[in-house]
């Protein structure tokens, strides 16, 4: 555990450091997090788990610091993927427009890795709620970075409202849970667990709303596209990356404290999953502002991480353990791929938006031939989100595939999961759509408009963190039988089963690496045979107009052509306002959550707090004597 | 990983420049004309191969690859398949999602060659190929649920192998759905009639045809190659569910395999003939409803 806070140290003074120089930030950050990586290492390469336990007179029992292999395998996405993120920040504030801002935002993000670093180490509730308290502060300092915009303050706002949301759940769940607990220490919460009504019926359901809010998961995701979108696109690249897998670990260590759910639970997670990836895709889909899009894809991305706890969840309740460590494996797995390749992404995506100053797609185009390592980078994302072989998203994907299926060799209710693969398979197509239109739109073909005229590289200070993550999407794609085995290790933790479905698991991983290696080989080996033939390659020509005597780059098909007929396919459920003209066709998307559901909801609520307005004087006399008749209330309740 | 396996890989990369060919053939001679001998497609290829390429200005590199990624993609999927009945070149647990995902990295890299030509018709080709393989790629899946849940296996050589046989006996229905959804399947993947018409002459009306516009000489070559030889990895998938050929002597199963491949090309010369392509905006019912057939082949079997 002293490797451990020296991390946290080490990058606390980077971030206290960042007002001094951005060399030192890089520097201690990077440092801190190497160090904290080798205690999660040690233990998901079998060491025994770690603790720290501080003694704090405060109800609710001692604070403790854990690492098993669940915290352990959260700590590789915190330290790993927020280091690149931060490193990456340096280089993308300095070339941004307030640089005298940035020592500011480098310290709040060296407080919001460590607090993520303790929320998934915390093993008692007051330190989780703390650290999760202090987490969801300082991302919104982060968030309101550019606060003299509109959109940023109103985006801000409403995450600060949703996360207090999610607190207060979690402070009813610990209550309730903690009630029947001798304190509040993970260990005694699990101990109490049988002793839960309903087998903890009140705990899940909080739970899943809490963290399902926190992670993004439809219907609670409204507040996500535009808080991913407002931030800077480092901090975009760690919210989407980590902070909502916060969500995730607290479904998952829930989980892990109760021994299971009941399968009402699983089966209603398994029905979010399918119903966040489709719906998030298709938002995605009908997205043109490039960060909107990505943050659209980790909705999208929660619920394949859904499928996989929904798998192994259902997996625990009908007693196949296989089933359990697979849904979990993959869950797992999917989590630290998807904060791997989406934080690759919105770094790209920074990158892009930075050179040619503008978030609309629709304006771009052919930034392949100005940002050649930026494209081959966010290429890499890109195949990797899709689930593509070589690289990692195929890895999760095929291992959440394989829990679905599992289900369906077997009988009893557990067989009808294997119709959640179907959902998954669409997903899978619906994101290719997706990254084919981002792409091809706005690296391919000819600049639209001239903001992409003058796009430039971004420099070796923003494109070395990026190709850190295109390295590892691509060692986990090429050799996947070391991150499948431990996530496998990660997944038997919830389950009693021996390691023989676990090494099974990792020997068809290897195989499957194979085929990620062929790709790679044959491809180059083809491309080398062609190459002799080049002698004779005939000059270059323009593209072919099929017999119209010019062309011009407005005359490429747009992103909003390009998705048309899908969304036309799913209008009912896409929502998307289409503009036509004989000479212009734009599809504007909507979200049906946000304008169904959360607006007449706010209203109402704004409704009814108007009627509290009375209450609110501005008196400090009248404050005090709330607080003080609300003591006595509780204290005559309490006798 | 046996002799059979690569024998019968070797038989199906030489036999698929036939298939497009024999379905032209049949077409033709059911709507009475000669039309152009079955194997036309050989010499097309071979002419190709021996031409020179144009580029175009505004093209990148990947315009470049994605003719390689087609043609690798196509051949590993085939690694992948138990093309004798029995067993696949290379098999693993859930081999089924690699070879789906494997087709599917192929056509990314073709959607991205198109856009990468800055045409508004390859465009509009591209837009076309993903919007149909999103309805596609469901039907497949459903079709695999259901033939996962017949064999026990997780992975295509145990999912038609030997224990298909004994699953025609129990859950033929199913297995016929299975088949007919997998047909539809692949007229869609390999962009024939109802879904596509290769012998369409009108850039508007094209889908795979015009993303690989502006591909010649050998870089089409490798496209022509790896969609006849998709074709027939769909064929020889449909062949497999139809035809269990696990407990037949190695040179029929393989004989077997010959004769359904080019039955399945004139099925689908048949089904050409007799029938026109759909408006665009209808093929997502046929596919959706090739879905649906796959659906109750999985929820007969589930029951």
């Amino acid at each position: 555990m002293t490797l451990f806070f020296l991390g946290l140290g080490l990058i606390l003074a980077g971030g206290l450091a960042a007002a001094r120089s951005g060399a030192l930030f890089r520097l201690l950050v990077g440092a801190g997090s190497a160090v904290g990586l080798v205690p999660a290492f040690s233990v998901l390469a079998g060491g025994s788990p770690r603790q720290a336990t501080i003694p704090a007179h405060v109800p609710g029992g001692p604070w403790i610091i854990g690492i098993d292999l669940l915290s352990a395998w959260f700590l590789l996405i915190v330290f790993g993927a927020g280091a690149a993120s931060a490193l990456y920040g340096v280089t993308y504030l300095r070339r941004g427009h307030e640089p005298s801002r940035a020592p500011l935002e480098h310290l709040l993000l060296s407080f919001l890795l460590v607090s993520l670093a303790l929320v998934v180490t915390a093993a008692a509730a007051v330190p989780f709620l703390m650290a999760w308290e202090l987490m969801a502060v300082w991302a919104y300092l982060l968030l309101v970075y550019e606060s003299e915009k509109l959109e940023v303050r109103r985006a801000g706002l409403l995450y600060l409202v949703v996360t207090h949301t999610a607190t207060l759940a979690l402070f009813a769940l610990f209550a309730l849970w903690g009630m029947a607990a001798s304190d509040l220490t993970f260990g005694a919460l699990a101990a109490a667990a049988p002793a839960l009504p309903g087998q903890g019926a009140a705990v899940l359901a909080l739970a899943l709303f809490a963290f399902g809010l926190k992670a993004g998961m439809v219907p609670l995701h409204f507040w996500l596209p535009d808080a991913h979108a407002a931030a800077p696109s480092h901090v975009s690249a760690v919210f989407s990356g980590i902070m909502i897998k916060t969500g995730i670990y607290g479904l998952l260590r829930v989980l892990l404290l109760l021994g299971g759910a009941p399968a009402w639970w699983g089966w209603t997670v398994l029905s979010l999953g399918v119903v966040s990836g489709v719906l998030g895709v298709l938002w995605a889909l009908a997205q043109h502002d490039i960060k909107r899009l990505l943050a659209y894809h980790s909705v999208e991305n929660i619920g394949i991480i859904l499928l996989g706890i929904g798998a192994g969840t259902l997996g625990l309740a009908y007693h196949y353990p296989v089933v359990a460590l697979l849904g979990f494996a993959g869950a797992v797995l999917h989590t630290l791929n998807h904060a791997l390749f989406k934080s690759l992404l919105f770094l790209g995506a920074g990158a892009l938006v930075q050179a040619a100053s503008t978030r609309d797609i629709e304006r771009l185009g052919g930034l392949a031939r100005r940002m050649p390592l930026t494209w081959m980078a966010f290429l890499a994302g890109s195949v990797a989100i899709v689930g593509l072989p070589p690289l990692n998203g195929f890895v999760s994907e095929w291992v959440t595939f394989q829990a679905l299926l599992a289900g369906g060799l077997l009988d009893g209710p557990i067989r009808l999961q294997s119709l959640a693969v179907a959902g998954l398979a669409l997903i899978g197509a619906l994101a290719l759509a997706c990254f084919a239109k981002v792409c091809g739109i706005v690296f391919l073909g000819q600049p639209r408009m001239p903001d992409a005229w003058s796009a430039d590289e971004p420099g070796a200070g923003m494109l070395a963190p990026l190709y850190a993550l295109v390295l590892a999407c691509a060692v986990i794609g090429l050799v996947p039988d070391l991150a499948v085995g431990a996530a496998a290790s990660v997944g038997a933790s919830f389950t009693v089963v021996g390691g023989e479905p676990a090494e099974h698991l990792a020997a068809a991983a290897r195989v499957a690496g194979w085929i990620s290696v062929a790709v790679v080989l044959l491809m180059a080996l083809v491309a080398l045979g062609r190459s002799r033939l080049r002698a004779r390659r005939r000059p270059r020509q323009p593209t072919w107009r099929c017999g119209y005597a010019w062309a011009e780059p407005r005359m490429q098909y747009s992103a909003s052509s390009f998705a048309a007929p899908l969304i036309a396919a799913y209008r009912p459920v896409a929502g998307v306002r289409v503009e036509r003209s004989a000479t212009s066709f734009r599809s504007h998307p909507a979200d049906l959550v946000v304008a169904g559901g959360v607006r007449p909801l706010w209203r109402g609520l704004r409704w009814a707090v108007e009627r509290l307005r009375p209450i609110q004087q501005g008196r400090l006399a009248l404050y005090v004597s709330y607080v003080v008749a609300t003591v006595i209330l509780l204290l005559l309740v309490a006798i | 990983m046996s002799a059979m396996s690569f024998a019968s890989l070797a038989l199906v990369l030489l036999l698929a420049p036939l298939l497009p060919g024999v379905a032209t053939r049949t077409r033709a001679l059911l709507t009475g004309r000669r039309g152009a001998p079955a194997l036309q497609l050989y010499s097309d290829l071979a002419k190709l191969w021996r031409k020179g390429v144009v580029y175009s200005t505004t093209t990148t590199w990947i315009f470049r690859l994605a003719p390689v990624a087609v043609l690798v993609t196509a051949l590993l999927a085939a690694c992948l398949l138990p093309l004798d009945g029995r067993e696949a070149v290379v098999s693993f647990s859930g081999d089924l999602i690699a070879f789906a995902a494997l087709l599917a990295l192929g056509r990314f890299a073709l959607v991205l060659a198109g856009l990468d030509t800055g045409s508004s018709f390859e465009g509009m080709g591209a837009s076309r190929e993903v919007t149909f393989a999103a309805f596609a790629e469901p039907a497949l899946f459903l079709c695999f649920i259901a033939l996962v849940r017949a064999s026990g296996s997780l992975s295509l050589a145990g999912m038609l192998g030997g224990p298909l046989a004994d699953a025609w006996s129990s859950a033929a229905p199913s297995l016929l759905m299975v088949g007919a959804a997998l047909f539809a399947v692949l007229l869609a993947e390999s962009s024939r009639v109802p879904v596509d018409d290769p012998a369409t002459h009108l850039e508007l009306t094209m889908i795979h045809e015009v993303i690989v516009l502006d591909h010649s000489g050998p870089d089409l070559a490798l496209i022509l190659y790896g969609s006849a030889l998709k074709l027939a990895l769909f064929g020889a998938l449909l062949v497999g569910v139809l035809i269990p050929r696990a407990h037949l002597a190695p040179a029929a199963a393989l004989a077997l395999l010959a004769a359904g491949l080019v039955a399945v090309a004139a099925l689908v010369g048949v089904v050409e003939s007799v029938m026109a392509r759909l408006r665009l905006d209808r093929v997502p019912q046929f596919l959706v409803a090739a879905s649906a057939l796959a659906f109750f082949a999985v929820v007969l079997l589930l029951w």
